[in-house]
């Protein structure tokens, strides 16, 4: 365990020690207030019944940005360290490859949630900076924050499968991004061809943009819950195999 | 320290490791030769449990490399080729990082972080960050990494790749300082390096052992360890006839040079010194003898010998 930890914060460190992680977090909280002082403006011109939280995150921009944190966040995870030869050492220290695995997993993951720390913050300065009570409820800025910290987890895994798959930070990025984006057009598909085709269940059960919609609302769904942490497990069993398949590959 | 025994590596229908078996006794210090592609890093990437064998065996210090390969990492201290290195930390940082990961901690992982940045001349360069550090001294950061939980066995994958001839030197008098203490197994193809350093090689080509014996024992079986240059005055056609029928004597080659004289180069048994009887030859033909000298070997001809392809 405290191997792990070691690990963990070297990873963390990489994050913050170079503009990355800084660059990153800046263009979340610009695309954030963004989208917060686009949906006040809409509510000037057009006064509406639902709540502030549940507009901002129903904006069409929000998944163009949401989805594209990612493959940044992961991309270079392994790919850089197989390219540069630095896993080779890490590898031959007396780590476990789990360890070498979920100390990646988390350090990305971690950094992830810190870029929603600036969306907290703008609702925080709403209810400070204006007079009117606020029109939304504390417990809708919660479950929101809950399903992005849980759709976050399987992105962040998916990105790190994609990037112990190749030495090119590139590849890894647009493999992720394209695995991303055909898992949140899944979510669609009942929205093009109704809910009269067969698997419509399926798709309702994946589609992310519909576990937003409910869970901004304030309503907390337990089905998505289990659904993002069976798959992230999932994914980072995976993720081990694929960095230990050179151990065992024949 | 290491027992390897049949171990082989093929990559798909490339077998890069052909069923190679050696020993190497602890306090030993062997270079492990080869030339490009020979099978020498796989064959180290497989000692220190970053590759697999196909088949094979082989165990450090008495720990299976595949059952026991953490047990097997801890005693080893491996520096990769070309020394990756995490460039955008600090050297200390990074020792610090590598030392924790040994499961130092504390004041000994304090203390041993001093002695190898003293015994790999860093301590002036500690608070620089990698990148901005010249390749000898990435080197010497890569060789501290290898040194920091004091290990049995020493790793070396071309420790001197790409260096000046005076880093490359520094580094040579701190493997023959480290000999002193550390089993140490050094592949490479500068041939003086070993000559200098090792007291035992292992040349392999072509992912097999060739040779493996002291730098002595291996120039000293060298074809070319018997031959003898002759230049004498005399008829090219009787003095090459008289050569031959010494004692011996194997295949005897002429030269012509100025004035009647001729180079002849003997070629003897290995292991037999003819040059008294082809002085004594010499005289009693009444042949002016100017120049007589045994070829000694190197463990350069050795390895070409071994190695080359025609």
């Amino acid at each position: 365990m405290r191997l792990f930890f070691i690990l963990l914060k070297k990873e963390f460190r990489a994050f913050f020690l170079s503009p990355f992680g800084w660059l990153i977090m800046a263009f979340a909280a610009l695309m954030q207030g963004l989208s917060l002082s686009t949906t006040m403006k809409g509510f000037m011109d057009l006064p509406r019944t639902e709540s502030l939280v549940y507009v901002v995150f129903q904006a069409p921009t929000f998944w163009f940005y949401y989805l594209f944190l990612f493959p940044v966040l992961t991309m270079r995870l392994f790919s850089e360290e197989t390219r540069s030869g630095t896993l080779e050492g890490l590898l031959t220290a007396p780590v476990k490859s789990w360890q070498v695995v979920l100390s990646k997993y988390f350090a990305a993951y971690f950094t992830y949630l810190l870029l929603w720390v600036p969306a907290l913050i703008h609702f925080k300065l709403f209810t400070s900076f204006t007079d009117i009570p606020p029109p939304f409820s504390q417990a809708e800025i919660w479950t929101t924050m809950l399903i992005l910290s849980l759709m976050g987890a399987l992105f962040t895994a998916l990105g790190c499968l994609a990037s112990a798959l190749t030495a090119s930070q590139i590849i890894a990025g647009i493999v992720c991004i394209s695995i991303l984006l055909v898992h949140f057009l899944l979510g669609l598909v009942t929205y093009f061809y109704g809910d009269q085709i067969a698997a419509a269940p399926l798709f309702h059960f994946i589609s992310s943009r519909e576990h937003l919609e409910l869970f901004s609302r304030g309503i907390i769904d337990s089905r998505p819950l289990v659904y993002y942490l069976v798959a992230t497990g999932f994914v980072l069993i995976l993720t081990h195999h694929v960095l230990d398949f050179r151990r065992w590959k024949p | 320290m290491i027992e390897i025994a049949g171990l082989t590596k093929r990559y798909g229908q490339n077998t890069a490791v052909d069923n190679i078996s050696f020993q190497v006794g602890k306090g030993d210090v062997v270079g492990f030769l080869g030339p490009n592609g020979a099978g020498k890093s796989t064959t180290l990437k497989m000692l220190t449990g970053f590759l697999p064998p196909t088949s094979g065996a082989a165990s450090v210090a008495g720990h299976d490399i595949f059952r026991e390969s953490l047990e097997v990492r801890r005693h080893i201290g491996y520096m990769p080729e070309n020394v990756p290195l995490y460039t955008e930390m600090r050297v200390k940082e990074y020792l610090r990082f590598r030392g924790a990961l040994r499961g130092l901690r504390g004041r000994q992982l304090r203390s041993r972080m001093g002695d190898v940045m003293e015994t790999a001349g860093l301590t002036h360069v500690r608070r620089k960050m990698i990148k901005t550090l010249s390749k000898g001294y990435r080197q010497r950061v890569g060789l501290a990494d290898a040194l920091i939980h004091e290990p049995d066995l020493l790793i070396l994958d071309e420790p001197t790749n790409g260096l000046d001839p005076n880093q490359i030197r520094a580094i040579r008098s701190l493997i023959k300082e480290l000999g002193k203490k550390h089993t140490i197994l050094i592949s490479t193809h500068i041939l003086s390096e070993v000559e200098m350093t090792c007291n035992r090689v292992i040349i392999i080509d072509e992912g097999k052992v060739k040779a493996a014996d002291t730098p002595q024992n291996l120039v000293h079986n060298m074809r070319q360890a018997g031959q003898i240059s002759v230049e004498l005055q005399a008829p090219a056609e009787a003095a090459q006839k008289a050569l031959a029928g010494l004692q011996s004597v194997k295949k005897v080659t002429v030269e012509a040079l100025e004035k009647g004289w001729h180079r002849f180069r003997v070629y003897v048994e290995p292991r037999t010194d003819t040059r008294l009887r082809i002085s004594t030859m010499a005289a009693d033909h009444q042949w002016p003898l100017r120049s007589l000298a045994r070829r000694e070997a190197t463990l350069e001809q050795v390895f070409v010998e071994l190695t080359r392809k025609d």
